[in-house]
């Protein structure tokens, strides 16, 4: 079985029984902007971001829409392609609101995906923390030097 | 929002390059993808028009590695700079940690240069954001045409640099300046993103 990478691992138990029960190909967990909590299914890590930053769009433009409507947000939609499907849902956590994408083939169906997001959202907001308590400066002081050495390097120079 | 995780100690930020259309903000992200090695970069995705005009935006996520022990990602956005596509704008601009203002260093667009501007501060006010609070550096772009068309940093910064925010003239073309620019609004968003875990 493929296993969940996950940058927060309380997402890691919920999201392995989601892809056990509905088979689901490819599944990311990410924040409304688009940043990856965890991945099952994609290889490369290249793929995760750009699906990740494209999910959050669909999501950002149908609510633009939907608010346009006089309607809050379309909680769950749905793109259905002649193999894949990519379902992408909303969840209210507690450190706010967090999307799931999820890519479906032919030994899955919407219907499926539809019926155990809802536990997923419901176990994901059980599971997940209070967002974190922050002391001191995150950096030291002196960030800049390795900032600079990081860019250098990044550019070749 | 930048995302912070102290358990696997990362920091991912969202970076926006704002400006009028045609103002270089697609060539500074194609620059940085020409020069940065394979391992450092992710694939960019543009959403463009079939002329190559910026439909939704361009993306481009920049590992950085690792700084006071965080490994540390940038994503890159751009926005349409077309005036009728700010409704699109105002969602890529939702979350950022910080900008890079694009300006058109042509004598002919500084009206747009001012009107684009003003746009984001009216944007970032909506979510209530603005450009005081927001990290922001301000570059300079097409400083390499002929010195008849364009105005000179300090004619721009005249113009557009009401808060004295570093600003940086560019080719992004060529990449002069695109460096530098990088550079300074990372230092700015790493030390609000700091300063903010502080207090």
């Amino acid at each position: 079985m493929r296993r969940t990478r996950a940058v927060e691992a309380w997402t890691v138990e919920p999201l392995d029984r989601f892809v056990g029960e509905t088979g689901a190909r490819l599944t990311l967990l990410m924040t409304p902007a688009g940043q990856v909590l965890a991945q099952q299914g994609f290889t490369r890590a290249v793929d995760v971001m750009a699906s990740a930053a494209l999910g959050a769009a669909i999501f950002s433009s149908t609510g633009a829409i939907a608010r346009m409507l006089g309607e809050r947000e379309f909680r769950a939609l749905n793109h259905q392609g002649r193999q894949y499907g990519v379902f992408l849902g909303a969840l209210d956590a507690p450190r706010g609101k967090l999307l799931v994408l999820v890519v479906y083939g032919p030994d899955s169906s919407l219907g499926l995906v539809q019926l155990f997001f809802a536990d997923l959202a419901e176990q994901l907001v059980v599971a997940a923390p209070e967002p974190e308590e922050r002391h001191g400066p995150i950096l030291a002081a002196d960030f800049e030097r390795e900032l600079d050495e990081s860019l250098a390097s990044l550019f070749g120079r | 929002m930048s995302l912070v995780n102290f358990t696997t100690r990362e920091i991912t930020c969202k970076i926006v390059y704002y400006g009028p259309g045609r103002s270089g903000k697609t060539t500074n992200l194609q620059y940085i993808y020409g020069r940065v090695p394979d391992d450092r970069r992710g694939r960019m995705v543009s959403l463009a028009t079939e002329t190559e005009r910026t439909l939704f935006f361009d993306f481009l996520p920049l590992e950085l590695g690792t700084i006071s022990g965080f490994t540390t990602r940038f994503h890159l956005y751009t926005v349409p700079g077309q005036v009728y596509y700010n409704s699109t704008r105002k969602l890529v601009l939702q979350g950022a940690d910080g900008v890079v203002f694009v300006a058109d260093s042509q004598v002919r667009q500084l009206d747009e240069n001012i009107e684009s501007l003003q746009n984001l501060q009216s944007n970032l006010i909506e979510m209530d954001d603005d450009m005081r609070s927001m990290p922001l550096v301000l570059q300079y772009n097409k400083q390499d045409l002929p010195p008849q068309l364009i105005l000179r940093p300090p004619e721009l910064d005249e113009a557009l640099n009401f808060w004295g925010l570093p600003s940086f003239p560019s080719d992004a073309l060529r990449g002069l300046g695109v460096f530098e620019t990088l550079k300074a609004i990372s230092e700015r968003v790493l030390r609000k993103l700091s300063e903010e875990a502080s207090q």
